[in-house]
């Protein structure tokens, strides 16, 4: 029967039970894959777009996940009256899946060649046809070679924390692709790499399906990764199918407002920008010079030292009061240690920071610094305490900034909830019973409570959903033109830097590699990183994409800490 | 999901209480292990109205009914000078509990603040604290608690001295790898960077985050607390007769083991009655908080 899907899942309805009660969590879904097809399934934290996957490879909870109807068919067989043997057959050999997270999927004790052989071991003992060692690792290294690891022979004999996160996902996918499968589910691969090392996954994966003629399920939340790896795309909301189409339909022309306010909720990486304010004048508030900073390991007891790391080197920046100024890097660039060099958090190894004209060391001593200077941080998660309700965490500050009386406070407290744009009720609450945006939003009032004239802002959006993360910076925006602000921001994302920043500083390997405007940096990157980056942004039409710096191999191999052969 | 219902967004669910209350309830090991406290608890406070003999639980002497076996009249027995072991049991409750409201009252803010300090400050105040409860701990308590009863004299006062003196540093030891976990948490520097004092840090921000471990550790203790004071009663080292120590009437009977076997036994099934209670309610509270110890 040729016309059989490869995969038809049919009014899915699932639930999950906690404390006797039932909460339905999909709402008839309806998913269908030609086999050879390319297909998405978007949808932001909660969608339920993993619990569908988990359902149709059969890893749900148990016994919390309850299918409550539908069907799902795998190449026309139902998969969900199958019996337990018969549908652990399929994991892992006719349908496997690539997970998210690179480092939490493996077990940290067993080395690569290891995991991979069990892999094989078990797929092959549940097929009924066990096979030798030595067949087993001419498999494994025809795979490997495939996923293009540099030094196949050193990877198998490491240990996963070894291995860099690219290599770790190249494994992962190698690891899916062992036993030939039909349909490759890839649940968000490349989520927690840099944006080059996505860029770089996502490269391997299309040229892999087109390769193999594998079909692809791609679950993710990032719309440009959807433009570039499939054809045909389902968005989920809440626990349902809302749209479904071929992707230059559904990207041109979206009905759902959901997903076109899912599409507009992403940063253009060309094309006009958000008006505002430039700085107001040119005065220089914070200004650095020469900035190193070496970290030395302590040196233990019996043991050879550890060579110095040089985490920032030689960065002369300046930033004006009332700008925005983005220092944009990936992980290990040292923009974090920038900042909170900045911050006076950690003492520069030589080099001048200084803040109005006096300089950081100076400052530091003094109470009244931490008024001017402030920091939003990354993870709203772990920046406030979860025993401590929102009222709590603001009264810290206010009481440092000089409310004393309970009267005074609360007031403050409501005005500065009201400024983050939250209701008055929420001053009650624990974290635990706010949303993430909500959190940071917080986490921002908390900032602000002293008054400060500089913000830190460090990745204050990166841990959010897409659309929340544009009301995020809709709101610091409009508390920039209230209240006089100068903002330092760091980010990996250029995308979203383009759209926010007045001026970036682009830092690779320790040292700022580029600075200048925002146009200047996107119009003409200098850069030979700088370009590199830019490339790897995945956008979402495909006018950007002809737009982005061109940059050759040669360029791509001399900047990029590469994983490729 | 637009900016306004992202903001006017309630997250409606049970409160954190309510979730731990359910979670309790389903759990019947807890309950059982709380309906036993409460029964060990309720016997100790209300020993005077509860015993048949509270005359008993002094130097009361009845050479006629010594040794009897366990009847209707004396539930558990009398022993070798006449006296009715259940009424001596409520009162011994009464002497265990003493010790260990005594030694953990002490010990446990001892060993928190302590803990605090240590995974808060890192460096010289880390090394020093952690450096003397390592030291501490490497000493066999029995050992140490015979010394500092032997220079001391043996009283019911200077046995809790002694179990205080050990005990902080097990919660020590746990609270400093909490509040270490938690002081790198970003929300501790934020606070400070928003002003706030190093007392308010440990105090307001930290030890919330400690409590549920520390109360479930303390939970765990207590029951270990009645066994280590029986332990050191029965050695002579504890309570002096003729106050009624549970530990005290295990040893005292074991001389007539095996024939008047409820003289050892059935105070012995005290204890384990009350360190059963604790440690099921202990459990309980670890699985309901969701802690490590």
């Amino acid at each position: 029967m040729a016309a059989d899907p490869i995969l038809e899942i049919q009014g899915l309805d699932l639930g999950f039970t906690a404390y006797g009660q039932t909460t339905q969590v999909l709402h008839g879904v309806d998913l269908r894959i030609e086999a050879g097809q390319r297909v998405a399934v978007i949808g932001e934290s909660g969608s339920g777009k993993t619990v569908t996957m988990k359902t149709v490879i059969g890893t749900l909870p148990h016994p919390a996940g309850r299918v409550l109807g539908g069907s799902i068919r795998f190449q026309g067989r139902e998969l969900l009256t199958l019996s337990r043997r018969e549908r652990d057959r399929l994991k892992g050999t006719d349908i496997s899946i690539v997970h998210q997270d690179p480092l939490t999927s493996f077990n940290p004790v067993f080395t690569i060649g290891r995991h991979l052989n069990d892999v094989l071991r078990f797929a092959d003992r549940r097929l009924g046809a066990a096979t030798d060692r030595a067949d087993r690792q001419r498999r494994i290294e025809a795979t490997l070679s495939q996923v293009q690891l540099k030094e196949p022979e050193r990877v198998l004999r490491s240990y996963p924390f070894q291995l860099s996160g690219g290599m770790r996902q190249r494994v992962l996918i190698a690891m899916a692709l062992l036993h030939r499968p039909k349909l490759l589910i890839a649940d968000e691969p490349g989520t927690a790499l840099d944006v080059t090392t996505q860029d770089e996954i996502m490269r391997l994966l299309n040229q892999l399906v087109s390769e193999e003629q594998l079909t692809l399920l791609m679950v993710t939340h990032n719309l440009a990764i959807v433009r570039q790896t499939s054809d045909y795309v389902y968005v989920m909301q809440a626990g349902r199918i809302v749209e479904h189409g071929a992707v230059c339909d559904i990207f041109g022309m979206p009905r759902m407002p959901y997903t076109r306010q899912l599409l507009d909720a992403i940063p253009p990486l060309y094309g006009p920008r958000v008006q505002r304010r430039e700085a107001h004048g040119h005065s220089a508030v914070i200004t650095t010079n020469g900035l190193l900073k070496r970290f030395v390991a302590p040196r233990r007891w019996l043991e050879p030292a550890s060579p110095p790391v040089t985490a920032v080197r030689g960065a002369t920046l300046s930033i004006s009061r009332g700008d925005i100024f983005g220092i944009a890097g990936e992980s290990g660039s040292g923009k974090t240690t920038m900042a909170r060099m900045i911050m006076g958090l950690l003492p520069p190894t030589s080099g001048r920071i200084a803040i109005d004209g006096r300089s950081i060391e100076e400052l530091r001593k003094d109470p009244a610094f931490r008024h001017r200077v402030q920091i939003v941080y990354q993870n709203p998660a772990s920046s406030l305490n979860p025993r401590r309700t929102v009222a709590q965490t603001l009264a810290v500050p206010l009481a440092f900034a000089g409310s004393v009386g309970r009267g005074e406070r609360n007031a403050r407290i409501r005005n500065l909830l009201a400024q983050v744009e939250l209701p008055a009720q929420f001053a009650s609450r624990y974290p635990h019973q706010l949303s993430g945006g909500q959190k940071q939003r917080v986490a921002i009032a908390r900032a602000l409570a002293v008054e400060p004239e500089i913000l830190v802002l460090d990745e204050p959006t990166s841990a959010l959903d897409v659309s929340v993360q544009k009301t995020v910076i809709d709101l610091l925006l409009s508390l920039r033109e209230q209240l006089g602000l100068t903002y330092l921001f760091i980010s990996h994302d250029l995308s979203l830097m383009r759209n926010f920043c007045n001026r970036i500083a682009v830092m690779f390997r320790g040292e700022i590699c580029e600075q200048g405007t925002t146009e200047a940096v996107f119009e003409h990157p200098r850069h030979a990183y700088t370009r590199a980056l830019i490339a790897s942004i995945p956008v979402i039409s495909e006018a950007e994409e002809r737009a982005k710096p061109v940059v050759t191999l040669e360029e791509r191999r001399a900047v990029l800490a590469s994983t490729v052969q | 999901m637009t900016a306004a219902s992202d903001v006017a967004r309630v997250v409606d669910e049970p409160s954190n209480l309510t979730r731990a209350w359910r979670r309790f309830l389903r759990n019947p090991a807890a309950v059982i292990g709380a309906l036993i406290v409460i029964s060990v608890v309720a016997a100790a406070v209300l020993a005077p109205s509860l015993a048949s003999y509270p005359a008993h639980a002094g130097s009361f002497v009845d050479f006629r009914s010594r040794h009897l076996a366990p009847s209707l009249v004396h539930f558990m027995g009398t022993d070798n000078v006449g006296r009715d072991i259940f009424s001596r049991v409520l009162f011994g409750y009464r002497i265990s509990l003493l010790l260990v409201v005594g030694v953990l009252g002490v010990a446990v803010p001892l060993g928190v603040l302590f803990g605090l300090l240590a995974g808060y400050f890192a460096g010289a105040v880390e090394t020093a604290v952690m450096g003397f409860t390592n030291v501490m701990l490497a000493m066999p308590p029995l050992v140490m608690a015979l010394a500092i009863t032997a220079v001391l004299s043996p009283d019911l006062i200077n046995s809790m001295i002694a179990i205080t003196c050990l005990w902080w540093t097990w919660h020590c030891r746990l609270v400093y790898r909490v509040a270490k976990s938690v002081a790198a948490e970003d929300f501790v520097e934020a606070a400070r960077l928003a002003g706030a004092s190093h007392m308010h840090v440990l105090f307001r921000e930290l030890l919330p985050n400690c409590t549920a471990a520390i109360s479930v550790k303390t939970t765990l203790d207590a029951g270990f607390v009645i066994l280590f004071g029986a332990s050191l009663s029965f050695l002579g080292l504890g309570v002096q007769p003729p106050t009624p120590d549970l530990g005290t009437m295990v040893a005292t009977g074991a001389q007539f083991l095996p024939e008047m076997w409820w003289e050892a036994v059935m105070p012995g099934l005290a204890i384990l009655y009350a360190i059963l209670g604790f440690n099921l309610l202990g459990d309980g509270l670890r699985d309901m908080m969701d802690v490590e110890i």
